[in-house]
């Protein structure tokens, strides 16, 4: 009976997304950007970076690296679609500071570096350096949990999700 | 079946914030509604589609929107594309 009950949790097992940078994490409510904050994207969870490096939340493939690379989207191995957005109105940079790592179609694993960017140089230019991590796909998952809020560093588990 | 086509003015394209207003919008409307860009065709309700479609200034999209509100989703959406794109 025991066994069955496992089996059953096991079925309904949590679909981990790890921290794509280290920092501080904070809601998406607190996030400047009603795009984000009203959860128009996906709902999710923002990280103000400490370090300027985004990895891999996930084992998955990339969707679309943008050119300015100050966002990337990827398609998790467990079919979450999230997206990493690094910094608020970025695409005005038009790729400045950013140094882009992968490309749209790329197999990566979780912990992989996707981004690299200088978040003082940023900062420095007048933009909000904090970075929402959303999954765009939130009707797919019965429930999105926020695992973090505070201090984390990338590889943490941020957010859990459980599919219908 | 209505068609709308468009040409991007907005020199950023459609990027993350303009791919999400325009998914909420076509969201109200029950009707099927795709979006071409010069690359790819997507379901103009998802946002990962829309976004990576990578439609930039200059590009022409088109919308295929089929069912029982096409009529208001193609007036809604044409209105959305040249107010904000």
């Amino acid at each position: 009976m025991f066994g069955k009950l496992k089996g059953l949790f096991h079925a309904d097992k949590a679909i981990e997304i790890t921290a794509p940078v280290s920092g501080t994490a904070v809601p998406l409510s607190e996030v400047a950007d009603p795009t984000f904050a009203q959860g128009i994207l996906g709902r999710g969870v923002a990280v103000i970076p400490s370090e300027g490096r985004i990895v891999a939340p996930a084992d998955g493939t990339i969707d679309l690296m943008f050119e300015t690379g100050h966002a990337v989207s990827m398609t998790t191995a467990d079919g979450a679609e999230v997206l990493i957005h690094v910094g608020l109105d970025t695409v005005q940079l038009h790729g400045k500071h950013y140094q882009v790592r992968c490309q749209d179609g790329d197999k990566v694993v979780r912990g992989q570096t996707l981004i690299e960017f200088d978040h003082e140089a940023i900062r420095a230019e007048g933009y909000d350096i904090i970075t929402p991590v959303i999954v765009c796909n939130t009707e797919a998952f019965s429930s999105i949990h926020v695992e973090k809020n505070g201090e984390v560093a990338a590889g943490d588990v941020l957010l859990t999700l459980h599919k219908q | 079946m209505k068609v709308v086509e468009y040409t991007i003015k907005d020199e950023l394209g459609i990027h993350a914030r303009p791919a999400g207003m325009l998914v909420k919008e076509a969201a109200q409307f029950k009707s099927s509604i795709k979006i071409a860009g010069p690359k790819k065709e997507v379901d103009a309700k998802r946002i990962m589609g829309v976004m990576s479609m990578g439609v930039k200034q200059g590009d022409a999209v088109k919308l295929t929107i089929e069912g029982e509100d096409e009529e208001a989703a193609a007036a809604a959406l044409e209105t959305f594309l040249k107010e904000n794109l």
